[in-house]
């Protein structure tokens, strides 16, 4: 049903917990069911492979009819993610549906580690990087996988 | 991992789920399942690419964006249509599920409780219990006699039920001399003079004025409200669609009148009482697009657990801890922080995988790809 009962979020936390999802973990804080710890390993054959990222996703109010706020907690040289951590995902924004779930938008979080789109940047600097240097930003981005997400 | 040890999801009462050695009833299970809530579909309405979802579900996701949830496609309210079939099917799979999960469950494999009937007492309930009276794990909001568990008894005693509350539904239609608010001056008019009334750009009405009409309204509700006349079922026919307001129009004298009508709180500022008015139509409207209703006290009782919730929230200051999140130095100590659960997270990670990896190996198939988007 409708507004703030979070049974949705109960069952989406149990099927998570259960049955995640590979290299996603996920878990909700003590306190709060709508803040979750979240880690998620680079996707092999990527230039994150090997890391294991923080992140933070908090349930708004209106979830789930408004997409749930994710960040990186862990420094990441990616063109589609800022220094704040932010991530620019279409379906975080305007391709949000109620019937995505956590467990879909962290699978599209980790495609999108295995897939950078330089030509939609929210990091400037970094798709600047990409685009005339794909292989020195690679190398850059192994760089701060070692140096940060170990 | 065992998550029955989470303090909040111990009062998750699912019931347990066929074994994967049943693909079809697995996928029956998740076919009567609203996109929106995950749950078995409540007043179940479809829209114009044919998705149907919980009427309450998608009242409030094309309050949020003009568009199906599942296909992306354009939608509004005004292609809304009851999926009378659709309840059908959900009711009579959820209420026969138990017997089904019964016969197709060995019974000592699972332990997890199952949900019981408000009217039992919470005692532990396994999958054995109900397996030995089926009916007790009916769906939630039917009268039920919970004794009877042969299903020649479940089919006698459940026909009349269901049209009693087909009876009483019939008479939720509008017919044409029915009168209906004007969707754009709110006067109320028989349904059938309404376009001709648009088109003459909204006249006030002929002999009954809108003001007497609503002053009526008032009235009724008012009688509706003290308990007087008949059964509450047969007020609850007299129930008619509330229409949107214009919220960027509506005064708060509007929105607090329209709220007084039915009974409900009218403090707070403007955004609080606009809140509470769209909230206040989503459980209205769609408590119309199903066959056995809830009582307008009961949606009363469901409002203020909402804002109650929603308070909860607000006290909690979460809103601020995401601000707090927004400048680097927030992050920074919010990492160091959480560090220890980051750890466990990450080493359940790396355990998980090396599990697969060997599990891969003894089954001697290749990688898996990490990725799985739908």
């Amino acid at each position: 049903m409708s507004g703030g009962l979070p049974k949705r979020i109960l069952k989406e936390t149990e099927r998570l917990m259960a049955d995640s999802p590979p290299g996603i973990s996920a878990a909700p804080k003590d306190d709060n069911l709508r803040h979750f710890d979240v880690t998620v390993a680079g996707p092999e054959s990527s230039p994150y492979e090997g890391g294991v990222f923080k992140l933070e996703l908090f349930l708004p109010e209106e979830y789930p009819m408004n997409p749930p706020k994710v960040r990186f907690l862990t420094k990441i040289y990616h063109p589609n993610i800022d220094k704040l951590g932010r991530i620019c995902l279409d379906i975080l924004k305007d391709k949000w549906s109620p019937a995505l779930q956590i467990r879909t938008v962290l699978l599209s979080i980790q495609a999108l580690l295995g897939a950078p789109n330089p030509d939609d940047p929210l990091a400037n600097d970094v798709a600047q990087h990409w685009k005339e240097d794909q292989n020195g930003a690679i190398e850059q981005a192994r760089e701060w996988t070692r140096q940060y997400a170990n | 991992m065992d998550m029955s040890s989470h303090p909040l999801l111990a009062s998750l009462d699912e019931p347990p789920p066929f074994p994967p050695s049943y693909p079809q009833l697995r996928r029956l299970d998740r076919s009567v399942v609203c996109q929106i809530c995950k749950e078995p579909f409540q007043a179940p309405v479809s829209i114009q690419c044919g998705h149907s979802f919980c009427s309450a579900c998608i009242r409030s996701s094309l309050d949020a964006m003009k568009k199906c949830p599942s296909c992306n496609e354009p939608a509004s309210e005004g292609h809304i249509r009851r999926n009378r079939a659709l309840e059908e099917i959900t009711d009579s799979w959820e209420e026969s599920r138990p017997v089904i999960h019964g016969l197709a469950h060995p019974p000592t494999s699972k332990k997890r409780p199952a949900p019981e009937p408000s009217s039992k007492p919470a005692s532990s309930t396994g999958v054995k219990r109900m397996k030995q009276s089926p009916r007790a794990e009916g769906s939630s909001s039917r009268s039920q006699s919970p004794t009877k568990s042969r299903k020649s008894d479940i089919v006698e005693s459940d026909i009349p039920i269901d049209l009693d509350e087909d009876e009483n539904d019939e008479v939720l239609e509008l017919t044409e001399n029915d009168e209906a608010p004007c969707p754009l001056c709110q006067a109320s008019l028989p349904i059938s003079s309404i376009p001709m009334h648009i088109e003459k750009g909204c006249p006030p009405p002929k002999g009954k004025t809108n003001g007497m009409r609503k002053g009526n309204q008032k009235a009724d509700w008012k009688k509706v409200f003290s308990g007087q006349g008949t059964s509450s079922k047969a007020k609850e026919v007299e129930m008619k669609r509330i229409t949107k307001p214009n919220y960027s129009l509506a005064t708060p004298a509007d929105l607090r009148g329209l709220l007084s009508e039915y009974s409900l709180s009218t403090t707070g500022d403007k955004s609080a009482l606009v809140a509470r008015v769209q909230e206040w139509i989503i459980l209205f409207n769609s408590n119309l697009d199903t066959s056995h209703p809830s009582s307008l006290s009961a949606l009363r009782a469901k409002m203020s657990d909402v804002e109650a919730s929603k308070k909860r929230d607000k006290e909690k200051g979460k809103d601020e801890m995401i601000n707090q999140m927004a400048s680097t130095s927030g992050l920074r100590k919010y990492a160091k922080e959480s560090g220890g659960e980051f750890e466990r997270l990450k080493r359940e990670i790396i355990e998980r995988d090396k599990r697969r990896k060997e599990e891969e190996e003894g089954k001697g198939s290749g990688r898996d790809n990490a990725i799985e988007v739908e």
